[in-house]
């Protein structure tokens, strides 16, 4: 029996396209051409690192142990809510 | 209290045996009227056990009572000692039938013929079974092949069995007070005020988060989000073409 191959991801995923969104490889590209040079990965890097930070006070606030930090932070139902509250117009 | 005097003298009389019975319906059959009145009030209490059945279709009890009476009465006169049935194995197809007959003239908002009421009685018998042995509700197209009409009729049918309750309405069944449908009923637009605290608190968390992001953070959030401040800045947030499509809908 061979392995499992790839990642599936639990609850699917954040549907960016349908707002307009980039995907790594383009931020990648955009964020190089204005100075901050990097690649993919590093763009999801960043992206998630946000995601974590966002997702901290969540993890504080109903009382959850800090390694729901990352299952948070990775949720797409989670990121489709901060993507709702930015784009609300709340000032960053 | 009147129902309850009722029930009481109803309950006060004696059952009648196979032999009276026979003896009675013989007596009807020559015309002779208090036989045929004691066959009637011996079997009153038939008469209201079938009409209890009814009670959660949107008629009054009285009427109830009054329809399977009738239908009692109906009974009695045609019955047919000579078959050998006791009486009320005949008397409770002719109640029934006055009861359900009453009921689906008088209930809902919508008046149905009997057959759609029929319709919906076989429905949700269907349903009743089904569930029982699969354990599980059957879907609206297997409901709709089982009574043999189409999905969309049925779902017509039932959307005018409905019944109406007033918002006016006591929610107890005491009338003398207390809340009433209109004061519990929300409406399609309200949301749980329970819900509306949490969302507010996560959003004000959400809020102070965001101010916590480094700019490089901020910006790849928004880059992936398609989110700019600035729509026309299409420099640092390069539209799609749903987004476009989006702004100049909104515009205009």
């Amino acid at each position: 029996m061979s392995m499992p191959k790839g990642f599936k991801a639990k609850n699917g995923y954040a549907t960016v396209g349908e707002r307009g969104g980039l995907g790594y490889r383009e931020i990648a590209e955009l964020m190089t051409e204005n100075g901050f040079e990097m690649k993919h990965s590093a763009a999801r890097n960043y992206f998630l690192q946000g995601m974590r930070k966002l997702a901290g006070p969540l993890v504080d606030l109903y009382g959850l142990s800090k390694e729901e930090v990352d299952r948070i932070a990775l949720d797409p139902r989670f990121q489709e809510s901060v993507a709702d509250v930015i784009e609300e117009g709340i000032e960053l | 209290m009147i129902l309850d005097t009722y029930f009481d003298n109803v309950g006060n009389r004696p059952l009648l045996t196979r032999e009276e019975e026979v003896e009675l319906a013989k007596a009807i059959e020559n015309g002779d009227a208090r036989a045929r009145s004691k066959m009637i009030e011996s079997n009153l209490r038939l008469a209201i056990s079938i009409a209890k059945n009814f009670r959660d279709k949107g008629c009054s009890f009285e009427d109830l009572i009054q329809e399977s009476n009738l239908g009692l009465i109906r009974a009695v006169d045609r019955f047919d000692w000579r078959k050998g049935f006791k009486f009320s194995t005949y008397a409770v197809w002719w109640i029934r039938q006055a009861v359900q007959s009453h009921v689906a003239g008088q209930s809902g908002a919508i008046k149905m013929p009997t057959s759609a009421r029929g319709i919906m009685y076989k429905a949700q018998k269907f349903k009743e079974e089904y569930s029982e042995e699969f354990g599980c509700e059957p879907s609206f197209e297997e409901v709709a092949t089982s009574v043999g009409i189409p999905a969309d009729t049925l779902r017509s049918i039932y959307k005018s069995g409905s019944y109406a309750v007033s918002l006016d309405r006591p929610l107890s069944s005491d009338e003398s007070g207390g809340r009433t449908f209109a004061e519990i009923v929300c409406g399609a637009d309200d949301t749980d005020p329970g819900e509306e605290i949490d969302k507010a608190l996560i959003r004000k968390l959400l809020v102070g988060a965001l101010k916590k992001l480094t700019p490089r953070e901020e910006n790849i959030i928004r880059l992936r989000f398609g989110i700019s401040e600035d729509v026309t800045d299409t420099k640092n947030f390069p539209l799609t073409q749903a987004m476009k499509k989006n702004i100049t809908q909104r515009s205009k």
